[in-house]
């Protein structure tokens, strides 16, 4: 006690910090134990994100709520044969916290909202990461490898399965399952 | 020999003629009584112990440039023993010459070259054993473990330089921390919360200043009132670019930095809050007067008001801190 009477603008100095700490933690971890999402969602991975765009192969969407399957047919080209490029369709149980595949049949029956906003308010986003100029001139970027279920000042990191090695763009959210 | 009533009144009589301080007689008694008082760098840095500090921050470099070039042709072993090898090597020379009164500034040197190159050491290590040794939470832990060895050794040897690395590397760890905490979603994530971080960590910054500017660690202060009244004043002046509370305040706080300037007899806070107060002018003259004065009346004005600042600096240095 004496110690601290004597220095009390060192205690200040320390405290002020590791206050911000527990704050910022408190801020990001409390509201995690009471706000929880409800709403599962459907997405398509592909092994290659280049031929996704470049393919013969199919495209998803959601129209009236359900499932649509269209074919894309690239110009034909001789020069250019494009592999072809496996698809699939899987749901994410956000309360479990994994993906399930799913065939496109059983996808079919499932009652989707396409917007980028769930019902209650989540959205999915990248994460981020330290730049990687140890350890001078460090600041924040886009993590492409991993992604957040965000919304309600929560955020909760996504253990997708993914079709193929790249994570960057082979993940397409198709929508939330009503 | 005196008798002890008559020491104790002889020391009332000092102080009742404020011939003796509360501070230089704690001192005297802790001398006298074997308390172990921090090795400080009491005295000004000559050119030698300037050229000391200079030839370790060579060394760091040099290590830095040898690990950069040849990164792909050096093994595990022979990135370890230049980096980590050579932080924990320069860390006992430096305890070693610290024995000696006549070394010791080449001490603080070799401990200089350990602050800089272990961590590199460490981001080897922690590279090696496959982790994202870039990514926040690496740099927590590797800023942490380096607190730990500064404050540890500044508790057993009581040495100055170990309380600048505490500083530093608690400042590391601060950011790395938050941003690993936050780094798991996107909330906060963008400047403002740096500048907030900045703003605390300046605030902390200025406090120790004033904490040590009375003891043993006096030397730092400079360094610490400059670093933290430029990070305050600065954050809070880009806060209120966005923020009309800042911007409200903001005279306020440079006007407050000024008047504790004389109370504290800080140069740093006077020379930086006469240029804060300046860029203040400058900024609130060309956003809410150059469209209605005219831009070459607005300059006019902000000029003049530049030269009275500059006036007023050159008055409350003079006045009230000059030697």
């Amino acid at each position: 006690m004496e110690f601290i009477k004597k220095n009390i603008t060192l205690v200040f100095g320390i405290s002020i910090p590791i206050l911000m700490i527990l704050f910022v933690a408190g801020s990001i971890y409390l509201p995690g134990l009471f706000i929880r999402p409800h709403f599962n969602f459907l997405y398509v991975s592909n092994n290659d994100s280049y031929y996704y765009n470049h393919n013969n192969g199919y495209e998803y969407a959601v129209q009236s709520n359900r499932l649509v399957r269209s074919e894309m047919r690239q110009p034909e080209n001789q020069n250019y044969n494009p592999p072809q490029v496996e698809l699939k369709l899987y749901v994410y149980d956000v309360v479990e916290n994994k993906a399930k595949e799913i065939s496109f049949a059983d996808a079919q029956n499932l009652n989707l909202d396409s917007n980028v906003i769930s019902p209650d308010d989540f959205e999915i986003v990248y994460g981020s990461r330290g730049d990687s100029s140890f350890p001078f001139f460090w600041g924040g970027r886009t993590d492409y490898n991993t992604r957040y279920l965000k919304g309600h000042n929560v955020s909760k990191k996504l253990n997708l399965q993914l079709n193929g090695s790249s994570h960057y763009n082979n993940f397409r959210f198709i929508g939330w399952i009503k | 020999m005196a008798t002890k009533e008559e020491a104790l009144q002889y020391i009332k009589t000092l102080a009742e003629q404020k011939v003796i301080s509360k501070e230089e007689l704690d001192a005297a008694f802790n001398s006298g009584n074997r308390i172990k008082t921090d090795i400080v760098l009491t005295k000004k840095l000559g050119i030698a112990e300037i050229l000391y500090y200079i030839g370790g921050a060579i060394v760091f470099l040099g290590i830095s440039i040898l690990l950069w070039q040849n990164w792909s042709m050096f093994g595990f072993g022979t990135k370890v023993l230049a980096t980590l090898g050579s932080g924990i090597a320069a860390y006992f020379v430096g305890l070693l010459f610290s024995r000696d009164e006549n070394t010791e500034a080449a001490g603080s040197a070799f401990h200089l070259i350990f602050g800089l190159v272990t961590p590199i050491g460490l981001w080897v290590v922690f590279d090696n054993a496959g982790f994202d040794a870039s990514s926040y939470g690496s740099q927590s832990l590797i800023s942490g473990i380096m607190l730990g060895a500064c404050l540890l050794s500044l508790f057993v040897f009581r040495k100055n330089i170990f309380t600048l690395f505490s500083i530093l590397f608690s400042t590391w760890l601060f950011f790395s921390l938050t941003s690993w905490m936050i780094g798991r979603g996107s909330y906060f994530y963008d400047w403002k919360f740096y500048q907030y971080r900045i703003l605390v960590a300046a605030i902390a910054y200025i406090l120790l200043g004033h904490a040590f500017s009375k003891n043993e660690r006096a030397p730092l202060q400079g360094f610490l009132y400059g670093f933290g009244i430029f990070g305050f004043l600065g954050t809070a002046f880009m806060l209120g670019y966005k923020n009309i509370f800042w911007e409200l305040i903001y005279p306020g706080l440079v006007f407050g930095t000024l008047f504790l300037s004389v109370h504290i007899k800080s140069k740093a806070f006077l020379t930086w809050g006469t240029l804060f107060l300046m860029a203040y002018i400058l900024k609130i003259t060309s956003r809410y007067f150059s469209s209605g004065l005219g831009w070459p009346l607005a300059l006019v004005i902000a000029g003049l008001s530049m030269i009275g600042i500059g006036y007023m600096f050159l008055s409350l240095k003079k006045k009230y801190l000059s030697v």
